[in-house]
């Protein structure tokens, strides 16, 4: 089902989509919650280690897929270690894609409905990021990659300029001192950082859609690299600004350092719409692979199409995402949701792949 | 082919029904329907005579007369009357006032009053009376700026000496208050008694510090403002201490060199004659030393610039000469400002608002772990070492008998 030639993604389309989904929330939340971690001004060597972390993770996700080309996870699960031990872990992989959709869904709504468009009910904004989001993802792997490859270079180009322009706030006394108080405050800050770059498990998925399955470590390398450089630049700017005090009592440090200053002379004196634009693609691409993902899952798992499966859970998405309360309900359901990334992919992959190369060597 | 045309005035239908759905309009507000305020001063509660003949008639609700808002609207009409050279007397902009505690209930009351209903996307300054800081602390007061989603946070605080309200008059019928005072802000490189702006952002994170700062003092006489000195506002209380003039609050953007610009005027000590230094750049590197308990720092202020003024004319000794005495004039007036100041907070007033704090925390970041829960305590017994050094790099466009005779 899979397998047919068109759905077929290229080396570069990979990378994207790995980045496309690495960025989304923790843009505008990771400059505060790490910094309520961490305390001292070396958040961004936090950033760097928890980066790697992830990089870390995705390589060895990366490793064990290619052990069997043309198969996804919930495929080759089962030759790993059975039937139904397999199914079960599928089946919470798919629960953790379905939930992180749904909590992009309401991020993205409580975003907007703050910034920017207050007093629009916010079922009306969720529907039509669902409706042109099913849109893609019936089309299958090929057609949300080439929708990623329009939105990645739209968001760099945006988020350049915005970042330079805010350089006029920016104070380098905020960032120091370097490692002032040892290096402990540091590592108290790489959960919150390595939870931000949760994104690297759809190499899980990805790597059987790949036309070269071979260069799926040089995909996560390289897509995890271009986010840790996105997340240095924007928590560097963010700290240098508003100072690592200021960061930890704001609840979107990202969209206040663009809300800090004006610019007269410009075609426009205010970024902070485009900061959001670009974070709402973010959130949009995030939101579309997990859904995919949730899907090819289910789909996967009980060998049918996958279009019933992404019509049918297209409402419940819509009902768990309107389960928060507030926006505490709101983070926490991302922690919730960070906590279990850890769990499910921060050794789980290693194991199967151990038992896998067991395996191998018996046969 | 009938099939095709009927399709294709389905398309086109869509189309339209798609245009009619995508304005976008889903919660529109018209902007001549709405009032938008550019400027809030706030002071101390002092019901207004409007409002207290709306009360009387039974305009009423439960409050506690805490503080008067004044809330600065634009009248775009009347600004659009003078622009076309119209006699308009109308003034650009027009101040609601409000007295009441809660400043949302304040603004939310203004639309009882009058059919546009205020919205914050363009606030600019804010400006708090004397008599309201000192006795409240300003993290409450200006609690709602901080959390709400249409004001930015890159709208300035001020303070003022006076009654805030006042700064927000003007006597000229063509200027919007609160855009002069964020004008005025902007003259840093013309001279050096003006703080770099403080935005409700940068604020924000001073109040999570802790640590004691200082806000641009503006006051207002007969409908002229003038910016003059510095508020000081303590850490610990958030509450305002007491002011900086003019003259001290040079010595405070000399001591942190965050001056672009200005002049340091002096007299000849030989003839008792005025020279005046027009800055050209300033710097200033202040270190911070540990040795057991006790902590000093020692401030190095370097500055280039140019001689403007020079009433001296005939009879002064060759040009280097002179200009070494000149310059050392010129310091001299600098350490003295320097030293006025650091009497006045360190001393008196008994805080850090001159950053030295902030370098003790980068230079020894473990002390200052052990002394920020008090440091503007620990602060009083620090000693600060001085060293100025101006140096006159050109006299003008004019050579000076007296300069040039060497």
């Amino acid at each position: 089902m899979i397998s047919t030639p068109k759905d077929r993604i290229t080396t570069p389309q990979s990378a994207v989509i790995l980045i496309n989904y690495v960025l989304g929330t923790g843009i505008l939340t990771l400059p505060r919650t790490a910094a309520q971690a961490v305390k001292t001004p070396d958040v961004w060597i936090s950033v760097i280690i928890g980066g790697l972390l992830a990089m870390l993770a995705g390589i060895i996700m990366a490793k064990l897929s290619e052990r069997y080309p043309e198969k996804t996870f919930y495929q080759y699960s089962r030759d790993i270690i059975g039937k139904w031990c397999g199914g079960f872990i599928s089946l919470l992989i798919i629960c953790y894609f379905f939930m992180a959709s749904a909590f992009q869904v309401r991020s993205m709504t409580a975003v907007t409905d703050f910034f920017l468009l207050e007093g629009t009910p916010s079922s009306a904004i969720i529907l039509c990021f669902m409706w042109v989001s099913l849109f893609v993802t019936v089309g299958g792997i090929n057609p949300i990659a080439r929708l990623f490859e329009i939105i990645f270079p739209i968001t760099i180009i945006i988020f350049i300029v915005i970042a330079s322009l805010s350089l006029r706030i920016f104070e380098v006394d905020h960032l120091r001192p370097v490692l002032g108080l040892g290096i402990m405050p540091v590592l108290k800050g790489v959960k919150a950082t390595t939870l931000a770059f949760a994104g690297p498990e759809i190499m899980l998925l990805l790597l059987a859609f790949m036309k070269h399955p071979n260069k799926g470590v040089k995909v996560v390398v390289v897509g995890i690299g271009v986010t840790i450089v996105f997340y240095l630049v924007t928590i560097i700017l963010v700290i240098g600004a508003l100072s690592i005090e200021g960061v930890q009592a704001i609840t979107w440090p990202t969209i206040d350092l663009m809300r800090s200053f004006e610019i007269e002379g410009l075609l426009f004196e205010r970024f902070e719409s485009l900061l959001l634009t670009i974070w709402i693609m973010q959130m949009f691409a995030s939101y579309t692979i997990t859904f995919y993902g949730a899907a090819l899952g289910l789909a996967q798992l009980f060998n049918k199409n996958i279009h019933p499966f992404l019509y049918g859970l297209l409402p419940i998405i819509f009902i768990v995402s309107m389960i928060p309360k507030n926006v505490n309900d709101l983070f926490k359901f991302g922690d919730f949701i960070g906590n279990s990334a850890i769990y499910l992919f921060g050794g789980l992959p290693l194991l199967f792949l151990i038992i896998s190369g067991l395996k191998e060597r018996k046969a | 082919m009938n099939c095709t045309s009927y399709s294709r005035s389905l398309l086109i239908s869509l189309i339209f029904l798609g245009i009619l759905f995508l304005t976008g309009c889903w919660s529109s507000n018209e902007i001549d329907k709405l009032s938008v305020y550019v400027g809030v001063a706030l002071d101390t509660g002092k019901v207004t005579d409007i409002e207290n003949k709306l009360e009387e008639q039974g305009g009423r609700y439960p409050k506690k007369d805490l503080m008067t808002s004044t809330i600065q609207i634009l009248t775009p009409q009347a600004a659009g009357a003078a622009n076309k050279g119209g006699q308009s007397k109308q003034k650009p902009y027009a101040n609601i006032s409000e007295t009441g505690d809660s400043l949302f209930e304040m603004i939310r009351e203004v639309s009882l009053r009058t059919d546009k209903p205020l919205i914050g996307h363009h606030l600019k300054v804010v400006v708090i009376g004397d008599d309201l800081a000192r006795n409240n602390n300003i993290e409450h007061l200006l609690d709602f700026f901080f959390r709400d989603n249409d004001i930015r946070p890159s709208c300035l605080v001020f303070m003022s000496s006076g009654r805030a309200i006042e700064t927000l008059k003007s006597k000229s019928p063509d200027d919007v208050p609160a855009f002069k005072i964020a004008g005025i802000a902007d003259n840093q490189y013309r001279i050096s008694k003006i703080l770099p702006p403080m935005s409700l952002g940068k604020l924000k994170g001073e109040m999570q510090s802790g640590s004691s700062f200082l806000l641009q003092n503006v006051i207002s006489a007969n409908g002229e403002m003038k910016f003059a000195g510095a508020a000081v506002i303590q850490g610990k209380t958030k509450k305002l201490l007491g002011f900086l003039d003019e003259q001290q609050l040079n010595g405070v953007i000399w001591l942190t060199g965050k001056g672009k610009g200005g002049l340091v005027k002096s007299f000849d000590e030989m003839m008792g004659r005025l020279i005046t230094y027009e800055i050209k750049s300033m710097k200033s590197t202040i270190h911070a030393y540990v040795d057991g308990n006790d902590i000093s720092f020692r401030a190095v202020i370097k500055s280039e610039g140019r001689l403007i003024e020079n009433w001296t004319a005939k009879g002064a000794p060759s040009k280097n000469k002179f200009l070494r005495r000149a310059e050392k004039a010129f310091e001299q007036e600098v350490e003295q400002m320097i030293d006025e100041v650091l009497k006045k907070t360190q001393k008196d007033m008994g805080v850090d608002v001159l950053g030295f704090g902030n370098r003790l925390r980068i230079e020894h970041p473990n002390t200052w772990e052990k002394v920020k829960r008090d440091w503007d305590k620990t602060f009083r017994e620090a000693t600060v070492k001085l060293e100025v050094k101006l140096s006159i790099e050109d006299y003008g466009a004019i050579i000076d008998s007296s300069i040039a005779a060497d």
